[in-house]
């Protein structure tokens, strides 16, 4: 069975010969190719050659495009910062977004113009080529609210969304019409989905209502979008107490990558039992744990998640957010093993 | 207590930065202590945030906008208040550590820390060790508050307490770690005071630390 028979059978909640596994490794791939982050995260080739080095030597599943969180950004040219040995992010000092009365300047921009999303729309399409119909990739796209707070200081959009909450929904509408765009680019790649990160909604940041309010039509409209054009829609929120229900009522994901049971399920068993149906359950390993954790330690939680979760389909097995740093990779190589041994189905 | 008051831990809780700023200043031209209004005012409002804030009935936007509510209301009693260390409650040095950029919930904390009456003094973000250190004994400070929001990043907060001992003033300042990623395990494991999941939580911990 190949990695995308495997995952296919789970997304359809049967269960295939042992539970899907993919460490999320990502811009850390870039330590097996010898590149610094720079190079990693602005060169197409680098991108790919990382992405699939990690996927052959850890034997990953399904390969998640996520290269960093200022992708979407730049393309209202948000100034960004390309540290060698991090991930880029926003000049915080110089920010598109400058003040609460500057939010107009969110105005529609031509996807093809942003170098940044051309450059995943071909990490996208050299992946699909190279993957050969043998495993899943999936692209990552940072959702609307997501890419606003990445060109207003996020700590000011916050107050914002108190203050003036219609005026940072119009700006995220906007950018949710650039996003479909971009989502269509990336789809006619051949990539098998779109992950969608909601940060947001998530009891560690705002209510339920206030994302359903600020985001919950918006990744409802990239949802049906996606759905329309026959591919996968999945989330991925490593937040705490997520809203599934709110989530799944407006988007209707395929799978869901998450790192702590919602805001309604005590535990990864309930939210089995809730959701499991609904969705395919994608975790849900500290990537602490798949980092600077003992090997027993991470044993047990990878043991935790598949007794949980596994049963009849509808898991994979992944650290609940991207693992940084080198030190994981040993750890990416032990959850691979315990995927194989321990997640093995029982025929 | 004063009608007045209440009004301003009701608005503060609101988020209603004018009208705290107004109170405050109704308040001071009422007469009443400048003292009595930050501790039974603004302190008492962040009081109601914290819990509410812990309990998840409100969250990090209505935090935030509450948090400005007492700066605003604070800037009024600033120069009717007594002394220099009005509050104290005890001094904080507070940061992210180098090589993390991350800063909301290093504010969070810090606004509950000042919500329970600490002076804290924001390094902000990607704090070099020394920088800490230095800070500490130059402002004969409590605790050391160190946040990190990468796995990448929690092995600076050991080098933090390894330097601290060095320094010599590891038996008498406390060091709480805290972060996403972080945990009571490696907290623990580095040799931290404390660890806590939240930010009222870390509020409530500096309290029992500074009058254990």
């Amino acid at each position: 069975m190949n990695s995308m028979e495997r995952v296919v059978m789970a997304l359809n909640h049967q269960e295939p010969d042992r539970v899907p596994v993919y460490p999320l490794l990502a811009g850390v791939s870039r330590h097996l190719i010898g590149a610094n982050c720079r190079e990693w995260s602005t060169d197409a080739d680098t991108c790919v050659k990382g992405l699939l080095k990690a996927k052959e030597e850890y034997e990953l599943d399904c390969i998640v495009t996520l290269i960093d969180l200022s992708v979407e950004c730049s393309a209202w040219g948000q100034e960004l910062i390309y540290p060698e040995n991090e991930a880029a992010h926003p000049n915080y000092r110089n920010q598109v977004i400058e003040d609460e009365d500057s939010y107009d300047k969110i105005q529609y921009v031509d996807y093809r113009t942003c170098d940044r999303m051309m450059m995943h729309i071909d990490v996208c399409r050299k992946l699909v080529e190279a993957a050969k119909g043998e495993y899943p990739v999936v692209a990552f796209v940072f959702g609307p609210l997501g890419t606003l707070s990445m060109l207003r200081n996020q700590e000011e959009m916050y107050v914002d969304c108190i203050e003036q909450p219609e005026v940072v929904h119009d700006a995220a509408g906007v950018i949710t019409q650039v996003l479909k765009e971009y989502c269509d680019a990336l789809l006619a790649t051949g990539v098998q989905g779109i992950m969608f990160d909601t940060l947001f909604a998530s009891g560690s940041i705002m209510s339920k209502d206030m994302w359903d309010e600020l985001e919950g039509d918006l990744v409802q409209e990239l949802a049906e979008f996606v759905h329309s054009k026959g591919a996968m829609v999945m989330i991925h929120n490593c937040g705490g107490k997520i809203y599934f229900d709110a989530q799944i009522r407006r988007m209707h994901p395929e799978a869901i990558s998450f790192l702590y049971p919602p805001d309604d399920c005590a535990d990864f068993a309930e939210c089995k039992e809730k959701y499991g149906d609904v969705t395919t359950l994608i975790g849900c390993v500290a990537p602490t744990t798949a980092t600077v954790g003992t090997p027993e330690k991470l044993e047990a939680e990878c043991k935790e998640s598949i007794d949980a979760m596994a049963k009849g389909g509808g898991f994979i097995l992944a650290t609940g957010c991207e693992l940084i740093s080198p030190n994981a990779f040993p750890h990416a190589k032990h959850m691979v093993e315990i995927a194989k041994t321990y997640g093995a189905y029982k025929k | 207590m004063s009608e007045v008051l209440a009004n301003i831990s009701a608005m503060l809780q609101k988020g209603k930065r004018k009208d705290v700023a107004r109170l405050c200043q109704q308040a001071i031209d009422e007469g009443l202590d400048a003292n009595v209004i930050l501790t039974d005012g603004l302190l008492a409002g962040m009081d109601v945030i914290g819990a509410k804030f812990k309990a998840n009935e409100i969250f990090v936007p209505q935090v935030l906008v509450a948090a400005r509510a007492m700066k605003a209301g604070s800037e009024v009693l600033k120069p009717y208040l007594a002394g220099d260390d009005a509050s104290g409650k005890g001094k904080i040095v507070m940061g992210t550590v180098q090589g993390d950029l991350h800063d909301i919930g290093k504010n969070l904390v810090i606004m509950m820390f000042e919500g329970k009456g600490f002076e804290v003094i924001d390094l902000g973000v990607d704090v070099p060790t020394e920088k800490f250190i230095q800070t500490a004994i130059e402002e004969d400070a409590d605790i050391i508050g160190l946040s990190a929001l990468l796995t990448t990043t929690m092995p600076v907060m050991a080098e933090v307490i390894k330097a601290a001992e060095e320094a010599g003033i590891r038996d008498r300042v406390k060091i709480m770690v805290g972060g996403a990623p972080v945990t009571k395990e490696f907290a623990e494991s580095i040799g931290a005071d404390a660890y806590t999941e939240d930010a009222p939580s870390a509020a409530e911990k500096a309290l029992e630390l500074i009058s254990a």
